[in-house]
Formats: structure tokens, sequence, C-alpha cells
């Protein structure tokens, strides 16, 4: 944990003295009429603070466990792809509309798992598209994206 | 009088058709939610959120408050039958329940789970009902000093109980602050930490926000592991439990209830601690207990009743002084907001009918997961047998559908994935999600308390301190904090010992 304990504290100290920095330009105040910024100015100090505890005691620290990799195996690419699939997803549905870019979607989805028939995957993807079209926009009243298409 | 016209006015309320619509799907939801590992509370209230917009506030509360009961029963089966909790709070279960199972005897286990369930659930009731409207009356005399020192005990709680480290929660709340106060200052109504970005003036959405903390985080997590389960299939019968066991479990559910409830309404507290409390002090008062870790019914029956009054216990706190003690709780008070409803004292009184129909509906859920948990038992085990590669990405689904319908805007889309990315990475890091969601929900309230409090006392911290309510709560949350120090000292003092030997 050594190296992802400096890491991480060193990460939350930086994201801590930027949000000092906005806080300061927002306004602190004083304590008889605080500013914008004072709250978030305390509670960013204190997590700098804190973030340089953590750092201080992880590098003062012996490692005695062999560190596991974060990203263990292969299997870090089924996150890759399904993150891909969902910000890929985020920026077509505007376009595409709901019922084409959900397809697409689920179709990736399913597929990403275990690499089956494809009749099969297709029918899963526009099954669940349907259903969940029905359920969420004509029933449910949620207002879906038409698209370029219209659909 | 009037107590007994406000019941009738609840039942009332809630056996409108609507209503007990809402109750069913909320209960059946939960109890699905529960078996299945992978989605959570949390994530399913957010889900369900945006498709109660068109009804009214009482149904909204109704189906959330049956998705929270129908969690902790449905979570119970898991632990039983496959010896994995479907929650947090029914990790406790496991040890008992899974091993009661092995010995043929999954029918008590699940039947004593769903009985102990349903008396906590319904004492929890009762205790609601008398607690929570005189808690209402008397906070009315609380100023913000005593509401600041209230949430900050609540936070400090939370992140006492947190299971990994206490400072990395602590950071994890103060970072819930610091998200919290993204969007318009609320005394200046100018605009704050939005980066230039319009959709961030409205600050940061709930439901994206825990729907990828709770729901993308955890599926990114599944990912990456082994998929397949192994299903023990254990023959369930006799699901009634025998005279010996009611004997047994009789003192176990009365602990348990107890000790929820009161955890319950503690800020900070919540099923999952209530839990690990009851069976603790279930084997330590035990007269045999080497039969706890082999199959007593009594660590079945302890934790899953403690589970379910803490449930109930705590919708005190949010009902009676509008602080959420939970982060469950905190998607009832995000529920409130979006239906224009200010939790806090005046709730009950403002809003009798949705207080007692959510108390009256209270007892029909609990009636109806009991009818849920234990007939179709057969059921639940068949959902368990569904392939976590079918499952997935229909969670996924559901989580862009919930996020992407609250404001019907993309940019709730890709906050989610921000925050599942983040969900993902901080679970790597040790970092927990729940202290930084109540921070979250409570930075804004905990904020204009602060300066509201600085501005009465003319910028004097010491207000904080000579009121009697706020005064004690600030000092518990001192002595929490100073509580952590213990160990540390121990350890110097036994190398100290050491060394002189």
């Amino acid at each position: 944990m050594k190296l992802y304990d400096q890491a991480s504290s060193l990460f939350w100290l930086l994201a801590s003295i930027s949000v000092i920095t906005e806080s300061l330009r927002l306004g602190v105040g004083t304590l008889h009429n605080p500013g914008m910024g004072f709250m978030t100015f305390s509670a960013s100090g204190i997590l700098g603070i804190l973030s340089l505890s953590i750092f201080v005691r992880a590098s003062l620290q012996k490692e005695i466990v062999k560190r596991e990799p974060l990203f263990s195996g292969g299997m870090w690419r089924r996150v890759f792809c399904v993150l891909l699939a969902l910000t890929v997803y985020s920026s077509a549905m505007p376009v595409l509309g709901y019922l084409i870019s959900t397809f697409v979607l689920m179709t990736v989805l399913f597929w990403v798992l275990e690499k089956k028939k494809p009749g099969l995957v297709f029918a899963s993807a526009l099954l669940s598209t349907l259903i969940t079209y029905f359920v969420f926009s004509k029933w449910l009243n949620c207002q879906f994206p038409d698209g370029l298409f219209g659909l | 009088m009037i107590f007994f016209d406000n019941i009738l006015q609840g039942f009332q309320v809630a056996f409108q058709p609507t209503n007990i619509l809402f109750c069913g799907i909320g209960v059946l939801v939960g109890t699905l939610v529960g078996v299945l590992p992978g989605i959570g509370p949390a994530g399913a209230m957010a889900l369900l959120l945006p498709a109660t917009f068109q009804f009214s506030s009482t149904s909204t509360l109704i189906l959330l408050a049956g998705i929270y009961y129908g969690v902790q029963y449905g979570g119970s089966t898991t632990s039983i039958l496959i010896n994995i909790p479907g929650e947090a709070s029914s990790v406790m279960t496991c040890i008992d329940g899974y091993q009661m199972a092995r010995n043929g005897r999954a029918g008590p286990a699940l039947a004593i789970a769903a009985w102990g369930s349903f008396i906590a659930g319904t004492i929890a009731n009762i205790g609601l009902m008398f607690v929570a409207a005189p808690l209402a009356n008397a906070a009315l005399s609380l100023g913000p000093p005593e509401y600041f020192a209230l949430m900050c005990t609540g936070l400090i709680i939370v992140t006492y109980l947190a299971q990994g480290s206490v400072v990395k929660a602590i950071m994890m709340a103060l970072v819930g602050i610091i998200l919290g106060s993204i969007g318009l200052d609320l005394i200046s109504g100018m605009p704050r930490f939005t980066l230039g970005i319009n959709e961030l003036t409205d600050g940061i959405g709930i439901i994206p926000l825990v729907m990828g903390l709770f729901g993308v985080s955890e599926i990114l997590e599944n990912l990456e592991g082994n998929l397949k389960r192994d299903i023990f299939k254990p023959r369930v019968r006799n699901l009634w439990p025998s005279a010996k066991d009611w004997l047994q479990a009789r003192w176990a559910i009365v602990r348990g209830t107890v000790i929820g409830f009161i955890l319950g309404i503690l800020p900070g507290g919540g099923a999952v601690i209530a839990t690990f409390v009851a069976y603790s002090v279930e084997k330590k008062i035990s007269k045999e207990p080497e039969r706890f870790g082999k199959g007593a019914i009594e660590g079945v029956a302890s934790p899953e009743s403690a589970n379910n009054a803490a449930a109930g216990s705590s919708l005190i706190p949010l009902l009676a002084l509008g602080i959420p003690p939970n982060p469950i709780m905190a998607i009832f008070f995000s529920a409130l907001l979006i239906h224009g409803i200010q939790p806090g004292p005046l709730l009950i009184k403002e809003h009798a009918d949705l207080f007692w129909g959510l108390v009256a509906s209270l007892y029909l859920g609990n009636g109806l997961l009991l009818i849920l948990n234990l007939p179709l038992i057969g059921m639940w085990v068949k959902v368990l047998e569904i392939p976590y590669k079918l499952l997935f990405p229909l969670i996924l689904l559901f989580c862009l559908i919930g996020a992407y319908s609250i404001n019907n805007v993309v940019f709730d889309l890709y906050v989610m994935i921000f925050f599942g990315v983040m969900g993902w990475v901080m679970r790597k890091f040790g970092y927990e999600a729940a202290p930084l969601v109540l921070a979250y929900v409570l930075g804004p309230m905990l904020e204009t308390a602060l300066r509201q409090s600085l501005l009465i006392s003319g910028g004097s911290f010491l207000i904080f301190f000579t009121r009697p309510i706020s005064a004690i709560s600030l000092g518990v949350a001192f002595l929490l904090l100073l509580s952590n120090l213990l160990p540390y000292f121990k350890k110097q003092r036994m190398q100290y010992d050491q060394v002189k030997e």
C-alpha cells in the first residue's frame, strides 16, 4: 500500500491546493462575516494536512507485504472497453437518438464479457432496448432524445 | 386522540391503490436488489427516483422506503444460501446462516431471518411513531449551532465507523463537503467552482453521483474479477422455525431490535453497524459462544432483526430533524427536496399525510415482505442463478437511464461516468464512498449553519461550546476522534515495555 498511499495522498494534496487557491480568489471573508470561500478553504485546508500526514506516514513505513498490482491480469481491458462504450454512448445519444445508440451500446456490452452467437447478442440488445424504451419513455414519460433519424 | 387520528389518516393514505402498488413495487425491487449483488439500495433508489416525478411525494417515499426495507430482507437470502451477502448489512448473517444451510437447516434459517426482520421492523415502526413527532417538536428550539454540531457529529461517526482508514474516511468527507459547495453560493447567489460549465451552476446532481460511486464503480470492480459464482443448492424445506428454534432465537430478536433501533437513530449509524454490534453482543452474552460460527440460530436472528430495526429508526433523524444519518437517507432527503418538501422539524406538522402515510406503509411493506420472502423463496433462489454477464449490461443501462432522466441532460451521464471511475479508483486505493456522499448532502446545510452561527456570535466559535446540545454533541465527536489515537499509544506502550524488558 505504500506507493498507493503516497500517490493518492499527493493527488489529494494537489486537489486541496487548487481548492484553497480558488477559495482565496472567491473570498474567505472574516469570522464575523464568512465569505463564499470560507467553508471550502477550511475543508481543503484540513484535506491538505491529512493528505500530507498520509504521505509522510506512508514514506516512513516499511513495505512488508509484496505489493499487488492495481490492474491485475488482462481483465482491466474489459473495464476500459465498457468505459469507452459508455463515453461514446453519452456523446452519440443526442445525435443518434435513444433507440439506435442504446441498441449499439447493449450489443457491445453483451458481447464484451463473452463472445456469444451474434444472433443472441443482437436479440438481447434489441429486447432490452425496446423494453426500457417502452417502460421509461411511454409509460413513465421520460424524455429521451429522438436524434437525427427521429428514433 | 390526535395521535390515533393521525394513525388512521396514515392508513387511509397507505391503502390508496397507487400507494399499495408503490409499496409492492418498492419491496419487490428491494428484495431483488438485496438478492443480487451489484447495485445496492442507494443505486436502486437513485434509479427509480426519476420515474416518480409524476407521482406524489408520499408515493415516492413509500416506494423508496419499500426498497430500503426490501434490501434488508433480500440480502439475507444470498447470505444464507450462497454465503455471499447481497448487501453490507447482511455480512454477519453469512456466518451462521450459511452454516445452518450447510447443515440442512436452510428453511429455519430463512424463516427466522424473515420473522426476525418482520418483528423488528414492526417494533421499529411503533418506535418511529412515538419518537419522531416529539423529537420534531423539541427540534424546533434548536438553532444553527446545534444543527452544525449534530451534523458534524454525524459525519465524524460515519468516518469513525469506516471499514478502512479513519483518516482516509475523514478526507472523503471533506471531499464531499467541497463537492457539495459546487454551484451557486447559498447566501450570495454567486457561482463557485463551476469551471465555467453552465450545467454545474445548479451543482452536481446527487443521482449521477450516487449511481457513479456505488453502481458503476461496483460493476467496474466486478468486471475485473472472476464472474462465475459457485452456487451451493441446499434443499429449502420446513419454512417454519420449530418451537426450540423460537425459544433459542426469541431474546436474540429482542436484543437485535433494541440495538438496531438505537444505532439507527444515531447520526452516522445505520443498518450495517447495527448488525455487527448485535452479533457481537449475542455471542458475548451467550452461554454457549462456541456454537456461533457453526450454525447458531441466534447468529441469524440477531443481525437480521438489527438491520431491519435500524432501517426503520434511521428515518427518525431525517423526518424529525431534517438530518440524513446515512447515505441511504441522503437519497430520501434529495427525494423530498426534488418533490418540493423541505426536510426539517416542521415536516411532520406541515405534511402530516406524508409522514403518517409513510409510517403506515411500513407496516404494509413488512407484511408484504414476509409473503415475498417465505412462500416465494424458490423464485429468489432462481434469480440467483442469472449469470452476471447478462445482468451487468442491464444494470448499467438502468444507471444510464436513471442519471439521464433526472434533468434530461447528457452532462449528467458524463458526471456519472466520472464518478464511476473515481469510485472504482477510490476502492483500489482504500477510500470509501459513504462518507463522501453523506458529506456531499450535508455540506451545504453544514455551511449555512456555520455561517449563520458565526454571524449570530459575531465571529466567535465559543457559540458552539456555550450551548449545551452543541457542546455535548461536539464533545462526543471530539472523543471519538481522540479514541482513534488509542491503538497508537497502546502500540508505543508495548514497544516501550519490550525495550524495558
